[in-house]
């Protein structure tokens, strides 16, 4: 790289700043990252999943909804040793709803993978009772144009127990 | 050498790739701890439910446990304030985007990708690159010029390509259906809770969204106000959607800073101003 005064235009009044130039190689070295990214980002969205991140297709919100189909709406149920029955937060094990989500097929092949949870639960409570069941309830919630009409139906998909 | 390579690089003031720089870095680390707090959470759930993305098998990386997690937070922080200075910009540089790059796999082998980041990842590998650069620096460099094109090419990418997404995983029902119905429905604010009465109106603000999003590339062609016009735009269709639905893309926000004119703020040197005042115009005793 050289420096380079570019002398304004202007007739010369007042020096513009200085600019500093890229060598060749610099310039298309450059240039050549630029378009292979460019490439894999496009490849990514036609064919990617998010599997293939960061180059996988931008799907925020890209999926359409249908007003008069229900809601899925999946959540944790727990019970500890003191029999005492409660939904389990994100917070409470550290693994988020949408992760649970994405996971379900896999939690339905091996349920007891559920007992990391139990596990994760343990170790972000210390001083809690430890957990000794934990069921994967999903709730279909009805809509009519878009908004609940109250009713909704309710099944446990999978479900763990402490030995 | 063609217009087309000189656009590449077109040089910028080297004071513009350090104030975007500092703003990028400074985001890192707030977002480790104010806007993505769970991805630490991740340090107590057992390895067996990480789901490594492809990044993470090729590389390979390790699956995370409660010291990987919890040594790159706290390297990944400090590494970021330090390059935010802008003190040995390669270096620091590299290291905040291999540990950021490990958060994202952190963050998002369990089950759930985020699509709000692509930008700021890109802007975090480019600007290393640049080296030296002060602020306040008039110095042009095509260097920094390709540093912040990339980024905005990036940022540009990220809508243009996700009206394909929209259409791939979607299709036209996503134009035609309830798609922002059922967000307003699901998370709208009072500013937005009446259009889902207006029949219709959500249908055409589909349609504009998308439009909107495949005329982002004209930033690149524009000149001068309209230029502007469109920075602005880009701008207020976020503010729009956060008033509506309370959905905010902060990192993307951050990368898009790289079409702004970031060399004229100046904080701390007009904190300097500030705080000299009163030395130089003593005040008269009563």
């Amino acid at each position: 790289m050289h420096v380079e005064t570019v002398a304004p235009t202007d007739g010369g009044r007042r020096p513009g700043p200085p600019v500093l130039r890229l060598g060749r190689t610099g310039r298309w070295v450059r240039i050549a990252v630029t378009l292979l990214g460019a490439a894999l980002l496009l490849v990514g969205t036609l064919v990617g999943q998010d599997d293939d991140f960061p180059f996988g297709p931008f799907r925020m919100y890209a999926t359409a909804d249908k007003l008069n189909e229900p809601v899925r709406d999946t959540r944790l149920r727990a019970v500890d040793t003191t029999g005492r029955t409660f939904a389990l937060t994100d917070n409470a094990t550290g693994f988020r709803r949408a992760e649970l989500e994405g996971q379900l097929p896999r939690f339905e092949a091996h349920p007891e993978l559920l007992g990391h949870l139990a596990t994760a639960y343990a170790r972000r409570q210390p001083d809690q009772p430890r957990l000794t069941r934990i069921d994967v309830v999903v709730r279909l919630i009805q809509l009519r144009d878009g908004r609940p009409t109250g009713h909704y139906s309710q099944r446990t998909v999978v479900s763990w127990s402490a030995r | 050498m063609s217009r087309l390579a000189r656009w590449f690089t077109d040089p910028v003031p080297l004071g513009r790739v350090a104030a975007f720089r500092t703003l990028a870095y400074l985001f890192v680390a707030a977002d480790l701890v104010l806007f993505t707090p769970w991805v630490r959470m991740h340090a107590d759930v057992p390895g067996a439910l990480y789901q490594p993305l492809l990044v993470g098998r090729i590389l390979p990386l390790p699956t995370p446990g409660y010291l990987l997690v919890t040594v790159t937070f706290w390297a990944l922080l400090a590494v970021a304030v330090a390059a935010a200075t802008g003190r040995a910009p390669r270096l620091l540089g590299w290291l905040v985007f291999a540990l950021y790059l490990e958060w994202m796999v952190i963050a998002m082998s369990y089950g759930k990708v985020d699509h709000d980041r692509f930008d700021l990842l890109v802007a975090l590998a480019v600007l290393p690159t640049v080296g030296r650069a002060r602020h306040g620096d008039e110095t042009r460099s095509e260097r920094a010029g390709w540093a912040l094109r990339t980024t905005q090419i990036a940022v540009v990418a990220t809508y243009f390509l996700s009206t394909w997404a929209k259409l791939r995983f979607g299709g036209l029902d996503w134009l035609t259906g309830a798609t922002m119905t059922r967000a307003v429905l699901r998370r709208g604010t009072i500013f937005a809770e009446w259009s889902t009465h207006v029949p219709h109106l959500l249908v055409v603000v589909q349609f504009l969204i998308v439009a909107f999003e495949l005329t982002t590339p004209l930033v690149f062609v524009l000149r001068g106000r309209w230029h502007w016009l469109w920075v602005g735009l880009m701008y207020a269709f976020h503010v729009m959607v956060y008033a509506a639905v309370t959905i905010s893309f902060i990192p993307h926000l951050v990368a898009m800073a790289s079409f702004l004119p970031l060399e004229h703020v100046r904080p701390v040197v007009r904190l300097r101003r500030l705080l000299r005042r009163p030395a130089r115009d003593p005040v008269p005793a009563d």
